[in-house]
């Protein structure tokens, strides 16, 4: 397409507004006008004002606004993914990995490894399974793609640590057992996270 | 089959509106699929019967609807593959087919190459209209390989067909499930082919078929490569992995001269060893079968090997002094060639008794036959239809050759004769039209001219030849019975291609001059055509290669072998060698086929190659850089490695390597010899022969493969000797414990050489049968 | 003046002088900071520095720690003499120039009863002598970004050129008027001057204004901090400098913004006079303490100017308004 025909092409109708701005000043005596008027308006103080009475919010009325992360946390989106868990069955308390590898194949950044075996039951066992954090890059395929809710991204994004392997484990990352009645069932990708209510908030930029 | 034959046996057919060629008399499906057209089928397999358990290979032929796995092609047939009626059927087949199946596709081991599973998608099966109660069916271990799990089985019957038409030992067969019975109100409802094959699922499941819960057979696991769903599965391998983490390295399998196609599936061994492991071994099995000792003889490499430099400088130092190289067969071409080199250039001598006896036999042939090369392969065997084997152990020396005896007998309503000192119970199973006979050792030149005395033109026959042909006589002393005559010429009614199998037996004969004699003359004179068994997996080649020396003292080198200074891949060498799933290189198979074989497991230490080097100075790089240099006057081609094919195409042309060129020469006079009656053995006679699976140390190194290092006997006999035994030879004695082969049957006994350490060559000398005393301990 | 002010007292009192004012001056310059940043803080909604002492008060103490044990890199192709050396030139201004400022009211140490003249040297040229130093104290910028070899550096000293000179000049006018009130140059003349309780803002309420955006200006506060606008230029004449180097020209900057606070307290707003009730050093610890916040409020609320802009205030719009500002104060004073 040529620019010609770029430049005529239907856009439809539309309904821009144009504002009322003033024009700016044309001669030296327009400009000095503006000076002078700029001058004596207070526009100035109506800044030192903002500035002093954020300060009067935050010293005496406490509306500070820090959070003191390490002392302090905000609480993070039930959907936020950070390290992951293996979930447990609710009623048996055996946990839920069946281990088919979807997982690992599905995994983009190849850190998922695990090793299954023949147990004495005839079922697939999973012996080991590891993740290598050092290369996840957090992207939830893992998660989306297990067919049995097993991997579910958990809200442990503290990761740094003096080895890798500190929570790269299976163990590390199942629900302890005597935790299970804590254990959150996980949503599922692009549900409203529960406290999606609180999150709506009136623009903070009043002024 | 030359290629001109095929050209005038092609017809012309069409397939959905399009005109292809097809052999005449192949079936449908085969002829769809050689020119790649696409025909669903479950149940079919290659090159055994068909079983129609599926129905879904339905076409319409000239307006009929036929199953395209067994209807011929005809000139001028119209095939129409989809006609909404077939699709109509095809997907109501498979929604039977799911109907019940477990639903555990992430822990199958099939996922992913599961042929339900694609089928299912292919016939986008998004709902299931039937339903029947399930009936509980038990997971069963029916040998120390194979793994059943009834409830994922879909009765396609192609591991009972492969058993019975490719295999021989019809281990496995269909039998009653219990299965609550189809409602009659479906068999007007739904689509006729899909009720019928319901109705025939409904009622049957797999069982081993001598009855008990155990199968009785050689345990090849060929079962477990034609399962199309994870029914069948090694009980090693499952659950270990998934089919798409695995890597496939084409290869050639190491183990006997079959050299099958074989694929090293490899992944890394576990999380916190990330070195490549060999987790199994699959085949192309529609146009290739293994036996145990491929399938599951895989983990035999030399682990763990690091350059050792102080090592080779004494390898170095140990070849400069060597004055005899012992070697085994399990080495490649281009190993063969530096062996070759080394003897040219540094005056070592060679020595490798199974391919000099191989050699001798094979240079005999030559000049009587004016041929460097035997006349047939094995792949002409099978189609075939009337095949005589003789002095080979067929069960135990090599499975392709049997697997192709039976395969006669099963697919082109053949016959066979099967002549071995050693009784076999097995071999009789195989097809009605089998005579046995069980001959005296020694006796194998009267096997011979019984042979001549039943194929050949008389007229043509030297008049030595003919003095010594009594049939009567001949049958009496082979052991046949009075019946002879009748059963004979009701076996040889419409037979047009005759084979003829021989083995190791003649290769160790006494007589073998003269028994290269007789075969040049019933060659010449009757229509049978001969194969030979070449005794060890590149036995072939080493005797095409390499200029083998009968006897030599001093200094030795042993590759894979006894000797003063041990180069080995066993990992018990003074040096460490890559065993033959760490190497590239070339094989030559029995089949006349030089076969490319890659590189499975990652190997650091030293190679032949580098010793050669060393040596010699030789400026290669790669053990591949011989690959075209192997001697085109013995029958090789100057090709390079990298560009040799390595597969089969869809009509089961075989693309792997390239065929060994026969070279012809003038035919030396032929004088046969009396034959004396007298040279058979008497008394305890022991037998050089492994059992089934094993095949050398390296198949003994294998995880899976339980075979021991042990006296085989007939159930009768090794009942007579006792638990353990010593057994005498003239050079020495050997203490085995006894095991019971069960389809061995008469007093000979067999004494394994799969241990190389063992030096059995050394106790049989120059035979592979021995007069031994045999004594309880 | 007393009779126990014999000279060589007042030769001890003037070298213990000094060193007070070094040792208290760089002490709050550095304290300087600490309130700047928490008071910056505050106004955004933010604690500040919180962790290092209670309240963060050791902050000060941390951070000079690490400047002095920073590495000092000076960069291969520097002039080295001259980017050793500019650093101290800003400091050593800063801090001659307090030398003629007084702080306090004269008092007289009990027990021994020394009297004490708050002032180490009450040079009777006292205001040109502070406004020359520091004008002289531009020479430190101005040669730190010419030495360092930087483009950035140069373009900062290009910028404290153009700046520091240009506001010399309305920094100067500004004070015209009211040295021309009070007829002489000595800043206790000045104090004296406001001792009746009016402030001479009320009577220069402009030349005030002037002074303090000319004030500003020169001691490279927002919204005239050009010289290091790091959105634009990096660090300006500091690029290339780290540790105690880079220390000292900051202290010199919190020097002199303490210096203009001072000058600006007894010039304009009353010196150290008692007021009500409150006695002198209170009042005038209190002016210099707002003048030191209203600084920092000031780089808390406003934007930054453009150069261009800065260059078209000074010369067209402040050095108009100072000039007519000392002719109307001359006709004024004519008048009265």
């Amino acid at each position: 397409m040529g620019l010609e025909k770029f430049k005529d092409r239907n856009i439809g109708t539309q309904n821009y507004k144009k504002l009322d701005l003033t024009h700016p000043p044309k001669s030296g005596w327009d400009r000095f006008k503006q000076v002078v008027s700029r001058t004596f308006k207070p526009e100035l103080c109506i800044g030192l004002w903002v500035t002093l009475r954020e300060m009067i919010n935050a010293l005496f009325r406490g509306k500070m606004h820090t959070t003191q992360y390490p002392l302090e946390k905000l609480p993070i989106s039930p959907r936020y993914r950070a390290i992951h868990e293996m979930l447990r069955l609710l009623e048996s308390g055996h946990y839920r990995c069946i281990g088919c590898g979807l997982c690992e194949k599905i995994c983009i950044s190849n850190c998922i490894s695990m090793e299954t075996r023949y147990d004495e039951n005839q079922r697939k066992e999973v012996s080991e399974y590891t993740i290598n954090f050092g290369r996840c890059i957090f992207c939830g395929y893992c998660a989306e793609v297990c067919p049995e809710l097993a991997i579910v991204h958990g809200g442990r994004y503290e990761t740094a640590s003096e080895q890798r392997a500190s929570f790269s484990l299976f163990e590390d990352m199942l629900t302890p057992i005597d935790k299970l009645n804590l254990q959150k069932e996980y949503q599922g990708f692009g549900a409203i996270s529960p406290n999606a209510d609180d999150n709506i908030k009136k623009t903070p930029l009043a002024y | 089959m030359s290629e001109i034959e095929l050209v005038k046996n092609m017809i012309s057919i069409t397939i959905d509106g399009k005109e292809y060629k097809a052999k005449e008399g192949e079936y449908i499906l085969n002829a769809a699929r050689a020119n790649d057209i696409f025909i669903p089928a479950i149940c079919y397999l290659t090159r055994c019967s068909p079983t129609l358990a599926c129905r879904i290979c339905l076409v319409e032929a000239d307006g009929k609807q036929v199953y395209s796995c067994n209807a011929r092609v005809k000139e001028g047939m119209e095939i129409v593959t989809t006609t909404p009626n077939i699709l109509e059927e095809r997907r109501a087949i498979m929604e039977v087919y799911d109907v019940n199946h477990p639903l555990q596709c992430g822990v199958c081991d099939q996922s992913g190459e599961c042929e339900l599973q694609n089928y299912t998608l292919e016939l986008a099966v998004d709902s299931q209209s039937y339903s029947i109660p399930d009936t509980k069916r038990e997971t069963k271990n029916w040998s120390s390989v194979l793994h059943y799990d009834a409830g994922l089985c879909i009765v396609c019957e192609r591991c009972t067909t492969v058993c019975k038409d490719m295999i021989g030992d019809s281990a496995i067969k269909t039998t009653k499930r219990g299965g609550s019975a189809l409602d009659k109100s479906l068999k007007g409802s739904m689509p006729k082919d899909a009720y019928a094959m319901w109705n025939k699922l409904q009622k049957s499941i797999i069982a081993p078929s001598n009855g008990t819960e155990h199968t009785n057979c050689s345990d090849c696991g060929e079962c477990i490569a034609v399962c199309p769903v994870g029914a069948l599965v090694s009980r090693d391998f499952q659950y270990t992995t998934n089919a798409w983490d695995l890597k496939k390295i084409p290869a050639t399998c190491a183990h006997c001269s079959s050299g099958c196609q074989i694929y090293y599936e490899t992944k890394p061994t576990s999380i916190s060893d990330r070195r490549e492991k060999i987790y199994r071994v699959t085949n192309e099995w529609n146009y290739v079968s293994l036996c145990g000792a491929g399938r599951f003889g895989y983990d035999f490499e030399n682990r763990e090997v690091k350059k050792d430099k102080e090592a080779f400088k004494r390898a170095i130092e140990a070849f400069k002094k060597a004055k005899v190289i012992n070697f085994t067969s399990v080495i490649t071409n281009e190993e063969a060639l530096m062996l070759q080199t080394l003897k040219e250039k540094l005056g070592v001598k060679l020595i490798n008794r199974e391919a000099r006896a191989f050699q001798i036999f094979l240079d005999f042939y030559k000049q009587y036959s004016g041929k460097s090369l035997y006349s047939l392969d094995f792949k002409e065997i099978m189609a075939s239809d009337f095949v005589i084997s003789l002095g080979t152990s067929l069960r135990n020396d090599n499975p392709n050759a049997r697997y192709a005896f039976n395969n006669v007998q099963k697919m082109n309503k053949g016959a066979g004769l099967y002549f071995h000192p050693v009784g076999d119970t097995l071999v009789p199973t195989f097809g009605r039209n089998i005579l046995t006979f069980a001959h005296k050792v020694g006796h194998e030149e009267a096997v011979l001219l019984l042979l001549i005395e039943l194929f050949s033109n008389k007229d043509e026959l030297p008049d030595i030849v003919k003095e010594q042909l009594d049939r009567e006589k001949l049958v009496e002393l082979l052991g046949g019975d009075s019946k002879f005559e009748a059963s004979f010429s009701k076996i040889m009614k419409k037979k047009e291609k005759f084979s003829l199998i021989v083995g190791e037996d003649l290769y160790f004969h006494p007589k073998a001059k003269n028994i290269v004699k007789l075969i040049t003359i019933l060659e010449k004179t009757s229509p049978i055509k001969v194969a030979m068994i070449p005794p060890k997996t590149n036995s072939l080649g080493v005797a095409l290669i390499c200029d083998l020396d009968d006897e030599a003292k001093g200094y030795t080198i042993g590759y894979n072998a006894l000797g003063d200074f041990k180069f080995s891949a066993l990992g018990d060498g003074d040096l460490d060698a890559p065993a033959m799933n760490q190497q590239e290189g070339t094989l030559t198979n029995m089949h006349k086929r030089v076969t490319p074989t890659n590189v499975a497991l990652e190997y650091n230490g030293y190679t032949l190659h580098d010793i050669v080097k060393e040596l010699l100075n030789i400026p290669t790089k790669y053990t591949i850089d011989w690959t075209p240099k192997l001697p085109i006057n013995k029958g090789f081609k100057s090709i390079d490695f990298d560009s040799l094919p390595n597969g089969y195409s869809n009509d089961g042309t075989e693309n792997r390597g390239y065929l060994l060129t026969e070279i012809t020469s003038e035919a030396k006079e032929i004088d046969v010899d009396k034959f004396d009656e007298n040279i058979a053995l008497d008394g305890d006679i022991a037998y050089r022969c492994n059992p089934q699976r094993q095949f050398s140390d390296f198949t003994n190194k294998a995880h899976q493969i339980f075979e021991e290092f042990a006296l085989y006997a007939s159930p009768k006999r090794a009942e007579a000797l006792g638990k353990r035994v010593v057994v005498e030879f003239d050079s020495g004695n050997l203490e085995l414990d006894v095991k019971i082969d069960e389809r061995m049957d008469g007093d000979i006994v067999a004494v394994p050489d799969f241990k190389s350490d063992k030096n059995i060559y050394e106790l049989f000398g120059a035979s592979r049968y021995q007069k031994v005393i045999i004594r309880e301990v | 003046m007393d009779a126990t002010m014999l000279p060589e007292v007042t030769a001890v009192g003037v070298i213990i002088k000094a060193i007070l004012i070094l040792a208290i001056i760089s002490a709050i310059a550095g304290f300087g900071t600490y309130i700047e940043r928490k008071v910056l803080a505050f106004m955004q909604r933010r604690l500040g520095p919180q962790h290092v002492g209670p309240y963060g008060l050791l902050q000060l103490a941390a951070d000079g720690i690490k400047l002095f044990t920073k590495e000092d890199i000076i960069p291969q192709h520097a002039n080295r003499l001259i980017f050793a050396v500019a650093p101290a030139i800003t400091a050593a201004t800063a801090f001659i120039a307090l030398g003629a400022v007084p702080v306090f009211p004269d008092f007289t140490i009990p027990l021994v009863d020394v009297y004490v003249p708050s002032i180490a040297s009450d040079v009777n040229v006292g205001i040109l002598f502070v406004l020359g130093m520091m004008a002289a104290g531009l020479y430190g910028p101005l040669l730190a970004g010419m030495a360092q070899s930087n483009k950035w550096g140069l373009l900062g000293s290009a910028r404290t050129a153009i700046q520091f000179l240009s506001y010399e000049v309305v920094t100067g006018l500004s004070l015209l008027a009211p040295i021309m009130l009070v007829g002489s140059l000595s800043f206790v003349d000045f104090n004296n001057y406001q001792s009746d309780g009016t402030w001479l803002v009320v009577y220069q309420p402009v030349a005030f204004i002037l002074f303090l955006i000319a004030g500003y200006a020169e001691t490279n506060r927002t919204p005239f901090d050009l010289l290091e606008h790091e959105a634009e230029i990096v660090s300006g004449y500091v690029t290339e400098y780290s540790g105690m180097r880079w220390g000292m020209f900051f202290i010199g900057e919190y020097a002199n913004m303490i210096t203009i606070g001072i000058i600006a307290s007894i010039v304009f707003l009353g010196g150290y006079n008692d007021w009500w009730i409150f006695p002198g050093w209170i009042m005038i610890l209190a002016k210099i303490a707002f003048s030191f916040f209203f600084m920092l409020w000031v780089r808390a609320a406003w934007p930054h100017v453009r150069p261009d802009q800065l260059m078209w205030l000074c010369w067209k719009v402040l050095m108009p308004l100072a000039v007519i500002n000392v002719v109307i104060t001359g006709i004024v004073m004519m008048a009265g």
